[in-house]
């Protein structure tokens, strides 16, 4: 498949992003956060902060089960980037130190997941 | 009318001074002696929760849960009748762990050592060969109960045989206003854990007191402190026997940034389309290790699971109420738990050099302020039932 068909249209410009950032699970999606570099995340997060409300919006035309692969993908991208903004947001330039701390916990049942 | 905000005030000291004014001893934070104590006194005696009825959705429906300090495993079930109940996970036969999984759906639960064959109500239904036996009474081999009750949804236990209070004694009137929260609605949950290397009660005080906030989580918590209440410090206390509230300071004006107030606004929107009360803002402190967030955005309980002296886990879950999975609950969830996992985490090496510091044996008393007065609160709970078993065992050989 070709990257310019991995999301749905309208969302092509986030598809260099899905080998690193489209994650099935909760806990991968903390880890990718914590082995990610600074500029990983910050290319994500510029690319896609403007692309969430749109995509929740034609997300939230089906129930989940529903999702063609397209679909999955860009829900999974968009979930990654609620663990991203903590990153680029919040924590800036003090995620390496924050990541010491977070590598400890683990999640261990996520609602999110489907 | 409109009128300017009244500014905050912090509970006085004087108010709180009737909880006490001394150092605390520092030994019972980091003694194994006392911890032993403890684990008799006050965690084999006492309600401690262990899960939520959403786990268990239908009959049939089982969970396993391990005590470590008591090195029991329990098994809580679901009946064909509803109803809920536990046992200790054990084969009455030679005492061979019964059920493996830590969770699933099954009628019957069959001992892998010599088949013995339990029903979900804890009756022994077949053993191969019985009649070999000597007992006459099957139903003296039915799996040993443990105690066990529902408040707001969450299951609790309570190791001893013959519990001195029911569930609906120990929570008291605080029972009303936990059936108001999420909790009690959720069907649904997302969890993360961690084990420090610290006592119980070092690290569930961390999580008594706003003191530290501005210092350990200077960039995760820069929404919540504001001018007026640099520390954000609660607005009142309440103390219920061995529980205790806090009512959580809100920000008139607070720092948010704007993809957190994105990731915020859907989880307000869910909480309105599930009806939640949006105004509580009541944090429990249940005795004697586990607290819950009443607040609807971030409806999160905390389980502090002692271990040993020196180590404990922390479960953290964020209970949900609807039932839908639209992308927007989804990513409100992902938010929240994201939002959630960054402030714990922060807390978890503090906590434990606050262990470390304590067991070096430097300091002989611990000097809690006023705006710390819950932790004073539990560790008088705590050394209260302590030194009653101490005297009430005296005389005994340890």
């Amino acid at each position: 498949m070709s990257s310019a068909n991995l999301l749905p249209e309208g969302f092509e410009s986030l598809s260099p992003f899905v080998e690193q950032w489209a994650i099935d699970r909760s806990c991968d999606r903390l880890q990718a956060r914590l082995n990610s570099s600074y500029e990983e995340r910050e290319v994500f997060f510029e690319a896609g902060k403007g692309l969430a409300e749109p995509a929740l919006a034609l997300l939230g035309q089906k129930p989940s089960k529903e999702y063609s692969e397209q679909e999955a993908r860009l829900m999974n991208l968009v979930l990654t980037l609620a663990h991203i903004a903590q990153a680029v947001e919040i924590q800036r330039d003090d995620e390496d130190f924050h990541a010491g701390y977070a590598k400890y916990i683990t999640i261990s049942h996520s609602a999110a997941d489907r | 009318m409109n009128r300017p905000a009244d500014p905050f005030q912090p509970v006085s000291k004087e108010a709180l001074a009737f909880v006490g004014t001394n150092p605390i001893p520092a030994k019972p934070y980091y003694d194994p002696d006392y911890f032993q104590l403890e684990v008799e006194a006050v965690f084999k005696k006492t309600w401690m929760q262990i899960g939520h009825i959403c786990e268990l959705p239908q009959p049939g429906s089982f969970i396993v849960r391990e005590l470590d300090f008591a090195g029991v495993s329990i098994l809580i079930t679901r009946g064909k009748d509803d109803e809920i109940r536990a046992f200790h996970n054990v084969c009455t036969h030679r005492g061979t762990r019964l059920e493996q999984a830590t969770e699933g759906r099954k009628s019957m639960f069959s001992c892998p050592y010599h088949m013995w064959t339990f029903a979900s109500d804890g009756e022994l239904k077949s053993a191969p060969d019985f009649e070999r036996f000597y007992v006459t009474d099957k139903s003296q081999c039915n799996l040993p109960k443990i105690a066990v009750g529902v408040c707001a949804g969450l299951i609790f236990v309570n190791l001893d045989k013959s519990p001195e209070q029911s569930l609906a004694d120990f929570i008291g009137p605080l029972a009303e206003r936990l059936e108001q929260l999420p909790v009690a609605r959720a069907t649904s949950f997302s969890e993360y854990t961690y084990e420090v290397d610290a006592n119980w009660k070092l690290t569930y005080d961390n999580f008594q007191e706003n003191y530290h906030l501005r210092f350990i989580h200077p960039r995760s918590g820069e929404a919540a402190g504001g001018e007026e209440n640099p520390f954000g410090y609660p607005t009142q206390y309440g103390f219920h026997d061995p529980h205790r509230t806090q009512t959580i300071w809100s920000n008139p004006a607070p720092k948010v940034k704007p993809f957190q107030m994105f990731g915020f606004t859907k989880g307000a929107i869910m909480s309105m389309k599930d009806g939640l009360d949006m105004t509580i803002k009541d944090y429990f402190g249940i005795f004697p290790s586990l607290f819950i967030l009443g607040n609807a955005s971030t409806p999160f309980s905390q389980s502090i699971m002692p271990i040993a002296h020196n180590r404990s886990r922390s479960v953290i879950r964020l209970y949900w109420v609807g039932e839908d999975d639209s992308a927007t609950r989804r990513f409100a969830q992902e938010f929240a738990l994201a939002t959630a996992l960054d402030i714990h985490s922060e807390d978890r090496a503090v906590i434990e050099a606050g262990h470390k510091g304590l067991a070096s044996g430097a300091l002989q008393h611990i000097h809690f302020q006023s705006q710390e007065v819950l932790c004073r609160h539990l560790f008088k709970e705590v050394d209260k039932r302590v030194q009653a078993y101490k005297a009430s065992h005296a005389g005994e050989k340890q």
